[in-house]
């Protein structure tokens, strides 16, 4: 069973829908024990990181999410606003401290060319394959207006925007995106199924 | 490198889905559960869902129906018509919608568009610019006959911080003559916000005309999908031939 965290922070049900359709059983849940006895723990998320950070406390996740993710290495998807709650430090709206499984920040894109937020598809490279063919494969569909800053060597993808920024960063038993893959056609269900079978 | 969004329209007038000209002579297109599979296998890059009988009519949404919509699709939903109230966006939002389209409500009450960036957040509300031309001028229907000029209107609500603004030609509605390419030119200069340019769109050269001006922004339609041989795919690779980013 897939445990989709159900924290009060945005479009759950889209992530919901998209494992379904790859025929995996999947739950959205805040129970801990449900948690605990999830194969996958996927933290979606839309929204502040201040907000997001105190909907987790409120609901007294940050304790199951510590002990599953970081102490029985369970597999662990965030999306958006998932993956930016995992690094260390926040700054939307105010400074505020994240889950820290991740050394580094969050910032805001700072961009004089392109407009803020960071809307739409764009092509996703490991270093060193930035020439790679731009194909419906790698583009992936982005709504944010901050970035994470990982401030540790971790496996990472990139897209240009001005900039090199970080499009998913991968550390042992947690991988993480920007965009959302449940919002990008084939290529993000292809994504999704790709990390359930080899993790969950 | 970030892809230039299209994305077809489906308006829909709470029976089937509808195609009008120049907001009227209504003609019907099909059911809209059908047409959403079509565009979702389409791989099409987003979707725009509009009840635009909801509002004159009084009624609410129709929830079940515009989820089996919804559920069609994987990549990023816009619904709008007759949203009034913080639950009919909360209701939206819950079946899935990405984005929530509003007009009436903005023109009516900003403090409302206010209150709903701050608790839904800024990237999930777009505001509905439905323009005419009159005297040289855009200007938009506050009520039957009371207008405003889209200047004041866009500038507006981008003080209220809205996430997108979906601009609509409404002289240009099923006309497929092309984009008014001085329309998108006076938006971009009034707001930094991500636009949506609806209205006109005929053949493909007419997505390149647009793209060929400063104009970097979305580009949606209905009638070229609906009524000519063209495809999104098809606009795409005429796109990718002028060497404008789409993803294909």
């Amino acid at each position: 069973m897939i445990a989709i965290i159900d924290y009060g922070m945005g479009n759950l049900a889209s992530v919901q829908k998209a494992i379904r359709k790859l025929g995996k059983d999947v739950i959205i849940t805040c129970d801990k024990k449900e948690i605990q006895e999830a194969s996958l723990i996927v933290l979606p998320g839309v929204g502040s990181f201040e907000q997001g950070m105190k909907n987790l406390k409120d609901r007294g996740l940050i304790e199951s999410l510590n002990q599953e993710v970081i102490q029985n290495k369970k597999p662990f998807l965030g999306i958006c606003l998932g993956m930016q709650l995992i690094m260390e430090k926040g700054t939307e709206p105010i400074e505020c401290k994240g889950l820290g499984w991740i050394k580094g920040t969050v910032e805001v894109i700072n961009n004089s060319r392109f407009p803020v937020p960071h809307l739409g598809w764009n092509k996703t490279y490991k270093l060193g394959e930035e020439n790679q063919e731009d194909n419906l494969s790698n583009n992936f569909y982005f709504i944010h207006s901050y970035h994470v800053l990982p401030e540790e060597q971790i496996e990472c993808t990139y897209v240009d925007y001005e900039f090199k920024m970080i499009a998913s960063i991968q550390k042992e038993n947690i991988y993480a995106t920007q965009f959302h893959p449940e919002k990008s056609q084939n290529a993000g269900l292809s994504l999704l199924k790709t990390y359930i079978e080899s993790h969950a | 490198m970030l892809k230039v969004r299209l994305i077809p329209i489906m308006t829909f007038n709470g029976i089937s889905l509808v195609k009008t000209k120049q907001f009227a002579n209504t003609r019907t297109v099909g059911n809209p559960i059908q047409v959403a599979r079509v565009y979702n296998s389409r791989n099409v890059d987003e979707l725009v869902f509009i009840d635009i009988k909801a509002t004159e009519q009084g009624r609410k949404i129709n929830l079940p129906l515009v989820k089996k919509v919804i559920d069609e699709c994987f990549m990023p939903v816009t619904i709008g018509g007759g949203i009034n109230t913080f639950e009919d966006i909360n209701d939206l939002l819950g079946i899935g919608a990405d984005k929530v389209l509003i007009k009436s409500m903005a023109l009516q009450d900003p403090d409302f568009i206010v209150k709903a960036v701050d608790y839904f957040g800024s990237q999930c509300i777009s505001v509905a610019v439905d323009v005419i031309l009159d005297n040289g001028e855009y200007w938009i229907y506050q009520k039957s006959d009371n207008k405003l000029l889209m200047e004041t209107f866009i500038d507006k609500m981008h003080q209220c911080n809205v996430g997108e603004f979906v601009v609509n030609a409404v002289y240009n509605d099923g006309m497929m003559n092309g984009f008014d390419k001085e329309l998108y030119q006076k938006v971009i200069r009034i707001t930094s916000k991500p636009i949506v340019a609806l209205g006109g769109a005929g053949t493909p050269k007419h997505f390149t005309e647009l793209l060929k001006t400063n104009y970097k922004g979305a580009l949606a339609a209905a009638s070229i999908y609906h009524f000519t041989q063209y495809t999104p795919q098809d606009v795409k690779i005429a796109l990718k031939k002028e060497q404008i980013p789409v993803r294909i």
